[in-house]
């Protein structure tokens, strides 16, 4: 339980250290999605009870974990998907405009 | 002198995530009991059965409770899926196929129906099972991309066309919000299927839940028409 905990800091830390280090813009949005996933792991460790089942009710059953963080769960993994998806759309077009993914040489081109 | 200052600015970068992880540890150790005080989801699980009909209670957390959340996803969804078409000239097709052998194709012939039934299973059966609208949406949504990946895609765009695919997910929208007020012709608030007049059957059978069903099955369309047209539209950016 403990050190689930100090997984997602591990991963939140390497995804922001990802973001601020690295020059590619597709490691980048790599990071972005590191950072995603550990928010997530994050959602389901809040809401989870030693020993519960998960929430479907087809019996009686004494420890049901929350299902609230579940559902937000989902949804942060559909509006994840999309952002990321939106990224890569921009890097693709960056490519395509300036024949290179290093945020050096694009902040040369245009002050 | 440049050398010394790469790494002084490496060693930088790696000091600010070491303090944001020393920060976020003074923050859990605060927060990690919060699970033992949380009144509404006690509340959801004591009374989520009676009170929605659908034994699955994140679904019944997704569809009644919190349906405004569901109706800002699917409008992200929309809002992305129209940004990359957008940025993407629809008809043209820039993608360079990949020759498989006949192996391929025909284990793609036999893989196609099963994705199907599983995609309509997982919709259908939501308020009672594991998945849902979205898992199943995007389960279907894996039809039109296997296409794409094994034959190509002209292929994939003939059998299923983007004019159609853009339709359903309009559709989609529309008869969210139809259905929403449904709920306030029946004598409730908009998005209310719970609180409203409509019966809500047996908990446990296939017709029960009042507009959960109903929801899952658009919701499902609409996700996967908008993924199906996310994928394309990449595709065709290189």
């Amino acid at each position: 339980m403990e050190i689930l905990y100090f997984i997602v800091i591990f991963l939140f830390c390497l995804g922001i250290y990802t973001i601020i280090s690295q020059k590619n813009l597709i490691k980048i949005v790599i990071g972005f999605t590191i950072v995603e996933s550990s928010l997530i792991l994050l959602l389901i460790l809040v809401g989870y009870k030693p020993g519960g089942t998960a929430p479907i009710l087809d019996k009686v059953y004494q420890i049901v974990v929350d299902p609230i963080s579940q559902a937000l769960a989902l949804t942060s993994i559909v509006i994840g998907g999309s952002v990321t998806a939106v990224m890569l759309m921009l890097v693709i077009k960056i490519q395509k405009r300036y024949g290179t993914l290093n945020i050096d040489k694009i902040r040369k081109l245009h002050g | 002198m440049i050398r010394i200052n790469e790494m002084f600015k490496k060693l930088y970068k790696i000091s600010l995530v070491v303090l944001l992880a020393i920060f976020l540890l003074y923050v859990f150790n605060e927060i990690h009991d919060l699970a033992s005080k949380s009144y509404l989801s006690e509340h959801y699980i004591s009374k989520g059965v009676q009170e929605t009909g659908a034994i699955n209670l994140v679904t019944s957390v997704l569809y009644d409770y919190r349906s405004f959340d569901t109706l800002g996803e699917a409008t992200v969804i929309l809002t992305a899926s129209a940004i990359l078409a957008f940025l993407v000239p629809l008809r043209k097709v820039a993608m360079h196929g990949t020759k498989f052998l006949i192996i391929v194709h025909q284990t793609m012939i036999f893989i196609v129906p099963y994705l199907a039934v599983l995609g309509s299973y997982l919709i259908l059966f939501g308020h009672l099972n594991p998945g849902g609208g979205f898992v199943g949406g995007v389960v279907l949504a894996l039809i039109p991309i296997v296409m794409t990946i094994t034959y190509c895609i002209e292929f994939s765009e003939y059998k299923f066309k983007p004019n159609i695919k853009t339709l359903l997910e309009d559709l989609g929208s529309i008869c969210f919000i139809i259905l929403g007020l449904f709920g306030i012709v029946t004598g409730s608030n908009f998005l209310a299927s719970g609180q409203s007049n409509l019966g809500l059957g047996n908990p446990g059978e296939l017709i029960s839940g009042g507009l959960i069903l109903c929801l899952n099955i658009i919701i499902g369309i609409k996700v996967g028409a908008g993924m199906a047209k996310i994928f394309n539209s990449l595709i065709k950016g290189e």
